[in-house]
């Protein structure tokens, strides 16, 4: 197993609630090479969020182990999210109008990440964070101006440029393109890839989009109720699905 | 054309009570008829046009997608086939809007309320949360049949709104009238809604992006109930998306708008096959299906222009790969037929 950036084995997450314990994740295992992608699919309540969750520190594992460059970074064993290791592996989110702050100027939402992760003068930082966010497409007058006048695509680069501020090691991108028109996410998957490239990252690609895995990765997991159905090569799952949900789920995409 | 509605629908209609306008369906007339249609609002004594401008018409049992980007005016031409344009401030501001044998152009909240629900079923954007969660869904099964204002006893009311039920093929449906809308998933909520805009068995379903939320294989079971309810009760549809997929899965014309604007408008494999206009191209091409792996996909640069800001010429032209001189002049080009189809783009014959 030498050699994977991240290696997840028999991941277990449970919420538990005042009256039920909900099994979101019910043993998952995952090894992800440098600069490889691996697919995450499923319907509602599969799960596949909170792997996502899961792998950047948000919900702790029940049981099982994260390790990602080696270290153990969240498990049985560990205690919480292992700190040092954070900076690794950051996140994505769904929403762009969720997730950034309606408040703040794009550029104070990457200048701030910057700030929080590296020690350096506030013009050093707010060079650099000009400098991601020209790389993600972003003028320097939208930078500066609201958030307001910009469109979902256009948000959807500032929560890119933030996620890679610390130089991350891993994104997990979880359903980065659904709330976006087609054009617009046919030009965020160009940039992830992009960037993808140009950085060696590892990238965990969260959809319900058979087409964007299929598109975008070399490994899936298909996901249901919190259990792993299959798991393997995307092509070989996406072509010949031994299972019969992964069958179903095929069925009912549209060309 | 083979999509002609049952003869049911018209003679149904015609028994309602009342002196309520009467709902034609003349199967030579189009059902719905938009010409050169505007929309828009008075901002600082001028003219802002939300919609311009968009020429359309659909005979009965007709299938019509409309596709664009947001903002693009999908959702406000929408709104104006319901009267409810004036909930959001704006308005009908040139052309004319024809359905089911009345000119609406003009008219008011009086006018459109003996129509409305009869006329055409809406099922806005967003739909999931548009049950009201504290009302059973029979409340508002019983309130979209028009109980209290048409002559209907609460008993018969109470049959019908079962038998909504079954035609959207909820299960366990007796259970289903006595729940609240947490009670459901998200796919049975659609079904409701979709059941509550069929209540006055209206000849035309206009559905806003009926399963963007939804998972792939709900997305499935609603898409092909949709197809199911259509050969059943021959009724039309309008279907709003922005994914090209599904509207070609239930549609045989598609409507590519544009910055408020038809750009391309004709039969959907004609389109499918043969785009004449550089958006509708780029569009198709941008699709997921079409992509291959370690390839860029066909993306459309820049953005789409904000109400208001709608450049000089063809509106597209700024982001158009074909564009030429005369295509940043003058104004929007109007439809004209190339290839079979509708399209507004003067370079059209070049498009590949």
């Amino acid at each position: 197993m030498a050699g994977n950036l991240i290696e997840v084995t028999d991941l277990h997450v449970t919420y538990r609630t005042a009256s039920t314990d909900v099994l979101a994740v019910r043993g998952l295992n995952l090894t992800v090479g440098a600069g490889q992608s691996t697919g995450i699919v499923g319907e509602s309540g599969s799960g596949k969020s909170t792997v996502a969750k899961a792998l950047v520190g948000l919900v702790p594992p029940t049981s099982g182990s994260i390790r990602i460059d080696g270290d153990l970074v969240a498990g049985e064993r560990a205690k919480g999210y292992h700190r040092g290791s954070r900076w690794k592996v950051q996140m994505i989110f769904q929403d762009p109008y969720g997730s950034l702050d309606p408040r703040q100027q794009p550029l104070d939402a990457v200048l701030e990440a910057i700030q929080h992760w590296r020690k350096l003068s506030k013009a050093q930082a707010r060079t650099e964070a000009l400098d991601l966010l020209k790389s993600v497409g972003i003028t320097e007058r939208q930078a500066t101006s609201g958030l307001r006048a910009l469109s979902g695509g256009q948000r959807q680069r500032i929560s890119i440029a933030r996620a890679l501020a610390p130089s991350p090691q891993v994104l997990v991108a979880d359903e980065p393109t659904s709330s976006l028109d087609q054009s617009a996410q046919a030009a965020i998957l160009n940039l992830l890839r992009r960037i993808q490239a140009e950085r060696g990252l590892s990238v965990i690609f969260i959809s319900h989009d058979l087409g964007l895995v299929r598109y975008l990765t070399e490994d899936v997991i298909v996901m249901k109720d919190g259990f792993v159905v299959e798991q393997g090569p995307t092509d070989q799952v996406l072509h010949h699905p031994t299972q019969e949900y992964t069958q179903r789920l095929i069925a009912s995409a549209l060309a | 054309m083979a999509e002609l509605p049952g003869a049911g629908l018209a003679t149904a209609q015609a028994a309602a009570p009342g002196t309520d306008p009467q709902i034609v369906v003349d199967p030579r007339k189009p059902y719905l008829d938009v010409d050169h249609l505007q929309i828009g609002l008075q901002r600082d004594g001028l003219p802002l046009h939300i919609v311009d401008t968009v020429t359309v018409s659909l005979l009965p049992g007709a299938s019509l997608g409309i596709v664009g980007e947001s903002g693009s005016g999908k959702t406000m031409l929408c709104r104006s086939f319901t009267g409810t344009l004036g909930r959001y401030g704006v308005g009908i501001t040139g052309g004319r809007l024809s359905i089911a044998g009345h000119d609406l152009t003009n008219a008011r909240e009086k006018d459109w309320r003996p129509i409305r629900g009869r006329a055409v079923g809406y099922v806005p954007q967003s739909s999931l949360a548009g049950l009201n969660p504290v009302l059973t869904v029979e409340t508002q099964l019983l309130e979209a049949l028009g109980l209290g204002s048409r002559t209907l006893t609460k008993a018969q009311a109470r049959i019908e709104a079962r038998q909504l039920l079954d035609m959207v093929k909820i299960p366990r449906a007796d259970a289903v009238l006595h729940e609240r809308s947490h009670q459901l998933s998200g796919g049975m909520r659609q079904r409701v809604m979709i059941a509550a805009a069929l209540a006055l068995r209206p000849p035309l379903l206009v559905l806003d992006e009926p399963t963007t939320a939804l998972d792939v294989t709900v997305q499935y079971e609603i898409l092909v109930l949709i197809r199911q309810l259509r050969e059943e009760l021959g009724m039309g549809l309008i279907l709003v998306s922005h994914d090209l997929a599904v509207v070609e899965f239930l549609c045989s014309q598609v409507m590519t708008m544009y910055a408020g604007a038809t750009v391309e408008i004709g039969a959907s494999e004609n389109i499918r096959s043969r785009p004449r206009h550089p958006y509708t191209n780029a569009l198709l091409h941008s699709r997921l299906g079409m992509a291959e792996r370690g390839k860029d996909l066909v993306a459309i640069p820049g953005e789409s222009p904000a109400v208001g800001a709608w450049p000089e010429g063809c509106r597209f032209w700024p982001r158009c790969s074909s564009a030429a001189d005369a295509c940043r002049t003058g104004a929007q080009p109007a439809p004209r037929l190339v290839d079979g189809h509708l399209t507004a783009c003067i370079r059209a014959e070049d498009v590949t």
